[in-house]
């Protein structure tokens, strides 16, 4: 096992393209780092990289104690998992498995053993004996997974590998995954454009957008203090609702008005985030996760820092345990270009109708027990205490440690 | 099997039915010569020409066979064809496979350049080259040699069979080769144990081509392996041999069976491989 370091790593296309741009990160010795990020935002390349599969056009890549620049993806000592598996067609899963290894010149004791081992680990026994094409997706994708594990190398790379599995296999894999690493604890990069498989696998996720690192930190970190507009708007899921609003302080203390609503800062706030009081009197982009909303009567009674605001809920999404009630707030819409970009998945050209006109259309997450329907009007409670503000023009999270004095 | 949907007016169904009426007549073209010539070989010249010139036989006569085979020398002449084509066969997979991968599969400058001088060969028409072919094979010293006839089969084949391998090449999935260099494999190995077995369909099909193509030559053999060279002939010009020789006294008969005898091995090749040919062989691999 062994950490990878990547420092100012660079590649530009032919046609001066530059898909990654100074990238430094340094994944720890058994660490489980997500890459995550919309399509075209260099996260395969940097993986490619890694791995040996793409030249690197400046910097350095370290992996354990060596500059592994120079070096074809054999030596590098590391096992990669590709998205649509990429299993030797001709080959039975034992023959897929042992490949690699014989030609290491591994005794065949020793590939038998390891073959048996990692077969039995992925429960793939049974199906030694087949050829890939009479797989079900599922055991084609444990065989790849296998191909890596019998190699024991130094880390495994995984080019999001399950994202050719149908939705209830990905989540029981992602388990797997989850549980092979704890067992294995190899240093692993994970590259996925899927937000939920990066919080619930990455020991510590990167965001990266057009090639430049947005934010490394942990999931529960990326989510509550996001560095920027960018990576707010794509970590979550709703995503974070977004309006212009205006930092305000009177006799009863600071609040933050929007939309004919004014929600009270707490003085916590304000603590937290060295900077926001430079703003008071001026325009910001307010972010409120869904999550932080809840229905005033399912809530009970509203505890410290949970303000009121009533609502029209022009849509409900019932999921069963919660419900996602979508309002409009009589704002005009955030057109930030990093909210813009983080709603852009690039495989849809257009990811929602203009159906609010010049209004903003906010989620709310409420408990299931809230009964709202469309177009009535509901209370909702907003807490106050995790509110997210952002510079209108940088976009940058007021008041986060990597963002002061920037 | 399943019909198409019908479209108004059912013009699928009027082209179906013509395109199967064409198919039968097309196999009828095809079908009835070979029939024809076989049972020829087993009548007498009277038979052939009389009465009844689509008729059996009377009497099933295997001496034609005999003829052609010992007199005519056509079986020394098959097994120099069957040597003859199978290396020139196997040496034209092994190169243009090899040559189509790289031109597929890797980007270096000139690359496009190599690609389009392969490709250029294919309008170029062998009759144009017939006198510098035989002038270069000759300063080889390789005239009437079977080394000879076997190197200006493979450059002959080579374009077409770069041509199609080259596309052939680009629909195998890269990641899969991807998978072979992280496993430690060559490029080398990752060619012959990888991608070749993955294009077998397309191996194949080029074979085939290539092996009746070269079995059915009859002018390079003619200009490359002349009169004085008789033991080292091909089947080709041992069956005109036959025709050209006898005059007025055609052994037709012989020359059907001669004819017959070049025939049978062709139809084995492609029965054969064709049974190989399954499509959809990189099933497995991707999804």
């Amino acid at each position: 096992m062994a950490s990878i370091v990547l420092n100012g790593v660079d590649k530009i296309y032919a046609g001066g393209v530059k898909a990654v741009n100074g990238l430094n990160l340094e994944i720890r010795d058994g660490e489980f780092m997500v890459l995550v990020g919309p399509s075209g935002c260099g996260k395969s390349t940097a993986l490619r990289m890694i791995a040996g599969l793409e030249d690197i056009s400046g910097g350095e890549i370290v992996i354990g104690d060596r500059v592994v620049n120079h070096l074809p993806p054999k030596d590098r000592d590391i096992a990669m998992v590709f998205q649509n598996y990429a299993l030797y067609p001709h080959m039975t899963v034992e023959e897929n498995l042992a490949f690699g290894l014989k030609l290491r010149k591994m005794p065949k004791a020793e590939i038998a053993k390891r073959v048996n081992e990692a077969a039995k680990m992925l429960g793939l026994e049974q199906y030694l004996k087949r050829k890939p094409a009479a797989l079900s997706g599922g055991q084609r994708q444990r065989v790849a997974m296998g191909r890596a594990i019998v190699r024991e190398p130094q880390a495994f790379l995984m080019d999001e590998p399950l994202s050719n599995l149908d939705a209830k296999l990905r989540v029981s894999m992602r388990a797997s995954l989850n549980q092979l690493h704890e067992r294995l604890g190899v240093t692993t990069v994970y590259v996925t454009h899927d937000q939920v498989e990066a919080m619930t696998l990455g020991d510590r996720v990167c965001v990266l957008r057009d090639g430049l690192l947005q934010q490394v930190d942990t999931p529960q970190n990326l989510f509550d203090n996001p560095v920027n507009l960018f990576v707010a708007g794509f970590m979550g899921s709703p995503s974070m609702n977004f309006t212009y609003a205006e930092l305000v302080r009177d006799g009863s203390g600071a609040a933050v008005a929007f939309a004919g609503y004014r929600l009270p800062v707490p003085d916590s706030t304000f603590a937290e985030k060295p900077g926001l009081d430079r703003y008071i009197g001026k325009k910001i982009i307010l972010g409120i996760r869904p999550s932080d909303f809840e229905d005033a009567v399912a809530a009970n009674g509203n505890a410290a820092g949970w303000v009121r605001i009533p609502v029209r809920a022009n849509v409900t999404e019932e999921l069963g345990s919660e419900i996602n009630v979508l309002f409009t707030i009589d704002a005009p819409p955030v057109e930030h270009k990093d909210t813009v970009a983080a709603q852009n998945d690039g495989d849809e050209e257009e990811t929602t109708l203009p159906l609010s006109g010049d209004k903003s259309l906010w989620t709310a997450r409420v408990n299931a027990r809230s009964h709202v329907r469309p177009g009535q009007n509901v209370e909702l409670v907003v807490d106050t205490h995790n509110l997210h503000f952002f510079d209108v023009d940088s976009g940058l999270s007021i008041g986060h440690e990597a963002n002061v004095g920037r | 099997m399943t019909r198409p949907p019908q479209r108004p007016g059912g013009r699928v169904g009027v082209f179906g039915t013509l395109s199967h009426l064409a198919l039968v007549v097309w196999a009828i073209l095809v079908i009835f010569p070979i029939i024809w010539t076989f049972l020829g070989s087993f009548k007498t010249n009277t038979e052939i020409f009389g009465e009844h010139p689509l008729g059996l036989p009377a009497t099933f006569h295997w001496d034609a066979w005999g003829r052609a085979w010992a007199k005519a020398h056509i079986g020394q002449y098959l097994i120099n064809t069957v040597i003859v084509v199978a290396l020139s066969t196997f040496f034209t997979m092994l190169l243009s496979s090899m040559a189509a991968y790289v031109l597929a599969r890797y980007r270096f400058p000139g690359s496009r350049l190599i690609y389009l001088l392969f490709v250029s060969g294919l309008s170029f028409p062998v009759f144009l080259a017939l006198v510098p072919l035989f002038l270069t094979v000759k300063n080889l010293g390789l005239l009437g040699t079977h080394t000879g006839v076997v190197i200006v089969y493979v450059a002959y084949s080579l374009p077409f069979s770069v041509f199609f391998l080259t596309a052939f090449f680009k629909t195998l999935p890269t990641t899969v080769a991807e998978a072979a260099m992280m496993d430690g494999a060559s490029h080398t190995r990752t060619f012959f144990q990888v991608m070749l077995p993955m294009a077998k369909p397309g191996l194949i099909s080029i074979t085939i081509f290539n092996i009746l193509g070269q079995w059915n030559q009859y002018l390079l053999p003619i200009v490359l392996l002349p009169g004085n060279a008789q033991d080292k002939w091909l089947i080709t010009q041992g069956i005109a041999n036959i025709s050209t020789n006898a005059g007025y006294e055609a052994d037709w008969a012989g020359l059907f069976a001669a004819l017959s005898m070049a025939i049978i091995p062709m139809l084995i090749v492609y029965i054969v491989f064709q049974r190989q040919i399954q499509s959809g062989l990189t099933a497995g691999a991707l999804k």
